[in-house]
């Protein structure tokens, strides 16, 4: 609970109707998609423009409240998760898009804008955007943003930064800062992309100036089917290193393929089989039978035992489907889904996914694959029940020894869900002292009183104190995280 | 410029260096083999040279995940040998030189006309090592295409001009080299040239690049000559040949074919080399007519006696280049046409930069525009990496 004066504060800037602070209301605000995390925010505001963020802003931190952005909530790393009764403020009133400047092929838009929302609006020109989330329908922009998100075409079209060309941004102070947009060569340090992916922790960003590309005119989409998962690696990897560029290339393990056609969401991929593997093929409609032939025989090459190809849209989707419910039918077969995130250079992929089978089976767990094999970003489920005080530490084990071993394969914690909460204790696997010490530096920068969603991203313990704010190297010492090669 | 740079061989030899710097109160100039421009006149004389050139080894590099990283030293064009014969490359095509280094390409983070195809320079670093100013080595980053782990520092050393620390190694995301390299030249008057440009730049043709270049410079009796780049499987590259001629409605004046392409393409790279003024001129792309005025009214001033004056433009993204030379013009009155192009593109919402100028232009003229409303945050992430100013000064 907030105290009353603050409430009616913030319900004389943004209305009474949109200031929540009733217990049953803020129910729904407890956690975001990684329901494991749950704590009741003190208030959820909803403002509606830049002026009503800035005066909310103000507003909370004078009553010395900490602030949780927030978009629809869909986050896998527990990023919007109010923490110490902290306020939420919610973008799902911004949602209007301010522009769509087709020349240019650009759109401004507020953060509450759903993602598939804006490709929708962008199509009637021709257009669309580019990062597409499996939360698409659901996603804003604004949590995009924070996220850094990604999606399974990013392999052809790269992840939200390099979409987002400008920024309006209320940061904890009450200052409103405008970085980057309209020609896109501002001059100084690239604070844009600085910003992108900073889960909340700079500020809230209240316009977004994003590059739209052309929708392209054709698509080819494959489904090979494999009885061992190494072989769909080895097609993906085959893929690749000819010089193919596929718009997307996602693999779909054994367990999964069985848990989907166990499901409303059956796709009638094959249950014996151990790996599917769906490549998409996009742009002028000239070439691309050619780029699906040549896809189409590298995967026999490795092993495919059937590749099927869609003739339609209908046939299209069809083949995506089991991509695409996967999450949905696993949460049919166990009450619980912890959805790991991960990049390992693709050429690890078969050693990983075997490791990750081993971990699986020493801690008696069903690990489910299903990944973005293009980029090499895995993402290992693991089905549970929280009800199994044993279980559940068996998950916390296994969870950690699979970040373990995708880092030492020259690997990454998380490829697009974010550190957030569930990741933070993980940071120190990839950075050494110094680096997350500057990460702290940089939040500072933006938010001296760590008032921006405090206790994400980085690992409370690793925080400089005030007698000792920053950790001086030792002459001669040559610190940092494992070499990068 | 010409003082004896310093010449680590390690990264811990680099830490040494900023280290006694920073305990002796001296400055120090990051840099690379020293060819790049000098690049927003951020970088400033008076320092000693810390050259990155003899870091030059590949640590890493595995074809199949189309990932390398080397020393910042490494030459680009020694680093495009090494992936060529895989059929790969690195589409950095910055304006510099292509003996330039990887280090300084991603310090001074600006990016050529293949950002639209593939991202801008920033996109496609994965990692880095860098000494900062107050002797840290940081590894920040990593070496795979997708991650999002912690706040994204890899961007703000992308572009940072030396100026927050010495970047000593590099991850970078490479390409496959596309099978068909095709560059159509259409020439025509200004106008005509700023409006076949137009058609391209909003056709639903995917073209790798489009710029605008005087038509002299490559031999075309037009005024301009537009300069459309296809790249792709060669059934794409000719599809889109057919529809790019048949929305022009005209052939090419000329069409070069893969060597024939890249060369031409390699050439522009070093178009402002040589060149004492460089400026660069951004604007919305539908705008890039207004700009171009602006720059045109810049290279007449300064070409002077001489005439070696020229602009080029990337129509995609709506930069516009002047190039000039000064011997022979008057710079007080350069200096007041740049002021003024300067006030026409911020008025159309864009920004006119210096990259290269004397003294006493940039003194008139201003590196930059109006002072970004973010001065208090770039103070701030410049005293994080180098409180007491031994490197580069900060980035407006």
């Amino acid at each position: 609970m907030i105290p009353g004066r603050l409430t009616k504060e913030l319900a004389r800037i943004c209305g009474r109707d949109h200031v929540i602070v009733d217990r049953d209301r803020l129910l729904v605000y407890e956690s975001d998609a990684l329901t494991a995390y749950r704590h009741r925010p003190g208030a959820v505001v909803l403002p509606r423009t830049t002026e009503e963020v800035r005066r909310t802003v103000q507003a909370v931190v004078r009553h010395g409240l900490p602030i949780v952005p927030r978009g629809a909530g869909t986050g896998l790393s527990g990023g919007a998760v109010a923490l110490n009764g902290a306020v939420v403020i919610g973008t799902a009133r911004m949602n209007r898009i301010l522009a769509i400047d087709a020349p240019n092929r650009r759109a401004v838009l507020q953060p509450g804008v759903i993602n598939a929302e804006l490709s929708a609006a962008a199509a009637v020109h021709g257009l669309y955007y580019a990062p597409d989330p499996s939360s698409q329908t659901a996603c804003t922009i604004g949590g995009n943003v924070a996220e850094n998100s990604g999606g399974p075409h990013c392999l052809k079209y790269g992840v939200t930064s390099r979409y987002v060309t400008g920024l309006t941004v209320v940061l904890a102070d009450g200052s409103v800062v405008k970085v980057g947009g309209h020609g896109r060569e501002a001059p100084g340090y690239d604070l844009v992309g600085l910003f992108v992916g900073s889960e909340g922790c700079f500020g809230i960003a209240t316009e977004i100036e994003v590059g739209l590309l052309p929708v392209p005119e054709g698509v080819r989409t494959l489904l090979g089917i494999f009885d061992r998962i190494e072989d769909s690696g080895r097609a993906v990897s085959d893929i690749i290193s000819a010089g193919l560029l596929p718009a997307a290339m996602e693999i779909i393990d054994g367990p999964t393929i069985r848990a989907v056609e166990d499901s409303v969401f059956a796709a009638g991929y094959p249950t014996d089989a151990e790996a599917a593997l769906v490549i998409e093929f996009d742009g002028l409609e000239a070439g691309l039978d050619h780029e699906a032939e040549r896809a189409t025989r590298f995967c026999f090459r490795a092993g495919a035992r059937e590749v099927r190809s869609a003739r339609d849209e209908e046939e299209r989707l069809a083949l995506w489907k089991g991509r695409k419910k996967a999450f949905g039918a696993m949460g049919r077969i166990a009450p619980d889904l912890l959805v790991q995130d991960a990049t390992v250079p693709r050429t690890t992929l078969p050693a990983i996914l075997k490791g990750i089978s081993e971990i699986g089976n020493r801690y008696n767990l069903i690990v489910a694959n299903v990944f973005h094999a293009g980029d090499g970003n895995l993402h290992p489920n693991i089905l549970f029940d929280r009800r199994d005080l044993d279980e559940l530490e068996r998950v916390e084990h296994a969870s950690k020894e699979i970040m373990q071993l995708c880092v030492d394969a020259g690997g990454t914690i998380t490829g697009e869900h974010g550190v957030g909460l569930d990741k933070k204790h993980h940071m120190p696997l990839i950075y050494g002292p110094d680096e997350l010490d500057t990460m702290w530096g940089i939040r500072r920068v933006f938010d001296p009183g760590a008032v921006m969603n405090p206790g994400k991203v980085l690992p409370e313990e690793t925080e400089p104190s005030p007698a000792n704010p920053r950790r001086e190297p030792a002459p001669g010492e040559l610190v940092g995280a494992p070499a990068p090669a | 410029m010409n003082k004896e740079a310093l010449t680590p061989e390690s990264t811990a030899e680099t830490r040494e260096i900023v280290l006694a710097a920073r305990e002796a109160g001296s400055r120090l100039l990051p840099a690379g083999r020293r060819t790049w421009p000098r690049a927003g006149g951020w970088t400033r004389d008076g320092g000693t040279p810390v050259s990155t050139s003899q870091l030059d080894t590949v640590h890493h590099y595995e074809p199949a995940d189309l990932t390398l990283t080397a020393g910042a030293g490494i030459g680009l064009d020694r680093l495009a040998r090494i992936v060529g014969p895989n059929r790969q490359w690195l589409p950095f095509d910055a304006p510099g030189s292509s003996a330039g280094t990887l280090g300084a390409a991603v310090a001074s983070g600006t990016s050529g006309p293949l950002r639209t195809r593939y991202g801008a320079t920033r996109d496609n670093v994965l990692g880095l090592e860098v000494v900062t100013g107050d002797g840290r080595t940081l590894r920040i980053g990593g070496r795979v295409v997708k991650n999002v782990a912690g706040y994204d520092l890899v961007r703000l050393f992308t572009g940072s001009r030396g100026s927050l620390g010495i970047i000593t190694r590099v991850s970078v995301r490479l390409f496959p080299i596309p099978e068909a390299d095709e560059t159509l030249l259409f020439s025509g008057g200004p106008a005509e040239a700023v409006s076949m440009a137009r058609t391209v730049c909003t056709s639903e043709v995917p073209v790798a690049a489009a710029e605008l270049v005087e038509g002299e410079e490559v031999g075309a009796d037009r005024a301009m000559v537009l300069a459309v780049r296809l790249l792709g499987g060669p059934r794409e590259v000719e599809e889109s040949r057919r529809r790019i001629c048949a929305a022009l409605g005209t052939d090419p004046w000329r069409a070069l074919h893969d060597g024939e392409s890249r060369r031409f393409h390699a050439a522009r790279i070093g178009w402002e080399e040589g060149a004492s003024v460089v400026a660069r001129l951004a604007a919305l792309p539908d705008r890039i007519d207004a700009a171009l005025a602006a720059a045109r009214a810049c290279a007449t001033r300064a070409n002077g006696a001489q005439g070696s004056a020229a602009i080029t433009a990337d129509a995609l993204q709506g930069l516009v280049r002047v190039r000039a030379s000064l011997p022979d013009s008057d710079s007080t009155r350069l200096a007041e046409t740049l002021a003024t192009a300067r006030r026409e593109t911020e008025a159309l919402g864009g920004s006119l930069t210096l990259s290269h100028a004397p003294p006493e232009v940039a003194a008139r003229v201003g590196w930059t525009g109006s002072g970004p409303e973010t001065a208090a945050l770039t103070d701030r992430i410049k005293a994080l990496f180098d409180p007491d100013s031994v490197l580069a000064p900060r980035c407006p």
